[in-house]
């Protein structure tokens, strides 16, 4: 069994880093085709032709292409991208240092989904048909079509009008300004320094944001829990077990809700892509500052090593949440792991 | 008696039968009305709007951020403009868009999806194994990379977009062509002697219309909503042509006071969303397949 288990993971590393390298090579041919000369943007029109050759050399630019991939593909291994156009620092640092902004709202929006997500589903599966049901299903429908910075401005609205206290821009209060942690996720590193104020403001800045962010898998994430568990319901073993006359509520969280669980992580896993991008849109409207806003600007200012750089990580995000999930449903339900390593 | 209806249930055909179960569901009628809605005001967009005019690079700095009245239903913008007018020519453009991208995307993914569904070995492998790996690329991203390179248009946005989003129907076709064929009847098609494309377009193809245009449908909803997030980062349509996206990050700055700027073309994008899924669920339900 831990052979197989070992090789179903393997699998999925190996498929997951094939995706990464195809998403490498298109960026790059992407990033290489761009009329305009990275070099020439780093230096701006002011620069002489010397200056900019000599910049190109540094570059690589004047390589053959094969070979520039392999170096920025070695690069990218390392983490290093190489210097941004605009600031002239390295990338892999400006990303180091605006991530833990994105994945501390990322984190929040996840457990936001799930949490919500996941109880909606299975209550309106067990109030099949009743008004609470197509409540939720409306909400779900919302959810699902609303455009996620028509929801993120109507917050902002909704607090500038009735909820003037409310934090609608930026992590934290003015007043806590210049405060670091260990971890650069303020609701943590709050809670690690003894600084409870400062977790409890963070978490005041995260809501809307993460809200916002949440709505679309909510809808989803609803739909798909209480058609999973309107399904199972009627398998033979969950109608055995009701028949030895186990507790409904049994029935349905230790039973019921371990099986349905694997259809809501998986399209979660799928949704992981959009919630990336959704992210960058959120982010602008709550002047977030983070991972997605900044790559916004640099594709904005053509800043490619930047751009190249922002891709790779979030196709690196969706790859990773997609491993862990595959992990966790691997654990739920050997069925699958069996399947796969076969 | 009973032998009457019998009778009248055997003449109904399967598009009729079709029709009114199509007709019973509320949700899709209101779909179907809402999306009417939306083609035919973007149509008749100049006959419609209470001042066609301010689609373009109209200034009347006496009207800037009036507030919505007899005149202008919806208020002003910024520099004066109608924003119901932009609105209704906002709906010509996000409609132009998914025409682009489906006219792309849907022969594209279908053709992939058919020919990974039908022919096994390498075709098989090669299709669904790019199909998988463009799926996992998260794909607001890509399109801001992609209209970033090229220039922001409507003609480049719909590039973007279309790059992307014939992996999902390559997918679906794939899956459905890949179970009819297996069916008896391709099988009896190939022993008489047809070739691969007579049972590709005869045989297999028409058996998947069904799930391609349900999928054509629900994907309208979000080409309106991927476009309009794409021109809401500034990478789409660029102005003074009337983008609903535009509209929305145009107006953010003077908020919250004028709000209508932005709620209006906003909840036309809901709108337009809304219907097409809408109509897209009852389209389902009604040719009853998976998507």
């Amino acid at each position: 069994m831990a052979a197989g288990f070992l090789e179903f993971m393997l699998r999925r590393v190996a498929g997951f880093a094939g995706v990464l390298l195809v998403l490498a090579l298109m960026i790059f041919v992407l990033a290489r085709v761009v009329p305009g000369d990275p070099a020439r943007i780093a230096l701006g029109p002011t620069a002489s032709a010397e200056q900019v050759e000599q910049l190109r050399d540094e570059m690589g630019l004047d390589d053959p292409l094969p070979m520039q991939f392999v170096d920025f593909l070695g690069g990218a291994i390392r983490g290093d991208f190489g210097n941004s156009l605009i600031s002239g620092q390295p990338v892999a640092q400006e990303i180091a240092a605006l991530l833990p902004a994105t994945l501390e709202l990322v984190l929040v929006t996840l457990v936001i989904m799930l949490t919500l997500g996941v109880p909606l589903g299975v209550l309106a599966a067990r109030y099949r048909n009743s008004a609470f049901d197509a409540v939720l299903r409306i909400v779900s429908l919302v959810g699902v079509t609303m455009p996620s910075f028509l929801f993120a401005i109507l917050l902002q609205l909704g607090a500038a009008y009735w909820l003037t206290d409310w934090p609608i821009l930026g992590r934290l209060s003015r007043d806590f300004a210049g405060f670091e942690g260990p971890t650069g996720l303020l609701v943590l590193d709050g809670v690690l320094t003894g600084r409870f104020d400062i977790a409890a403001d963070a978490l005041r800045h995260l809501a809307f944001p993460a809200i916002a962010l949440a709505m679309s898998g909510i809808g989803q994430i609803m739909r798909i829990t209480r058609s999973a568990m309107i399904e199972h319901r009627r398998r033979d073993h969950v109608q055995t077990l009701r028949s030895f006359g186990v507790p409904a509520r049994v029935v349905t969280f230790r039973y019921l809700l371990k099986l349905s669980a694997i259809a809501p992580l998986t399209i979660m896993g799928l949704e992981f892509a959009s919630l990336i991008g959704n992210a960058f849109v959120v982010e602008m409207v709550f002047s977030w500052g983070g991972f997605a806003s900044a790559g916004l600007e640099a594709i904005l200012q053509k800043d490619l090593n930047t751009v190249m750089a922002v891709v790779l990580v979030s196709g690196g995000f969706f790859v990773v949440a997609n491993l862990v999930i595959d992990v966790v449903i691997g654990l739920i339900d050997p069925r699958i792991r069996i399947k796969e390593s076969r | 008696m009973a032998a009457i209806v019998e009778e009248q249930v055997e003449i109904l055909s399967a598009r009729r039968m079709a029709w009114l179960r199509f007709r019973a569901n509320p949700v899709a009628v209101i779909g179907a009305l809402m999306v009417a809605t939306v083609v035919l005001a973007a149509i008749f967009a100049p006959l419609i709007a209470p001042f066609p005019d301010h689609a373009g690079a109209v200034i009347d700095f006496r009207n800037k951020h009036a507030a919505p009245d007899g005149t202008y239903l919806l208020g002003a913008d910024k520099v004066g403009r109608d924003v119901l007018s932009r609105v209704i020519y906002g709906f010509r453009v996000s409609l132009l868009l998914v025409g682009g991208v489906l006219a792309i995307a849907v022969p594209l993914g279908g053709i992939l999806g058919l020919l990974a569904g039908y022919f096994t070995g390498w075709v098989e492998t090669l299709i669904t194994g790019f199909t998988n790996v463009m799926l996992a690329i998260p794909p607001l991203v890509m399109a801001l990379a992609v209209g970033n390179v090229l220039t922001p248009s409507l003609t480049n946005a719909m590039i973007a977009i279309a790059l992307l989003w014939w992996t999902w129907h390559a997918r679906l076709v794939y899956r459905v062509a890949k179970s009819v064929a297996a069916e008896d009847y391709v099988e009896a098609a190939r022993l008489a002697g047809a070739s691969h494309l007579h049972v590709l377009c005869r045989e297999i193809l028409p058996n998947c219309i069904a799930v391609i245009s349900v999928k054509t449908t629900l994907d309208a909803a979000f080409i309106i909503l991927f476009g309009a997030t794409l021109s809401f980062l500034g990478l789409g349509v660029q102005p003074p042509t009337p983008d609903l996206g535009t509209m929305v990050a145009d107006g953010r700055q003077f908020l919250p006071e004028h709000w209508w700027g932005v709620l209006a073309p906003g909840f036309a994008i809901f709108f337009a969303t809304l219907g097409f899924n809408l109509l897209g669920d009852g389209l389902r339900d009604m040719f009853d397949v998976e998507v």
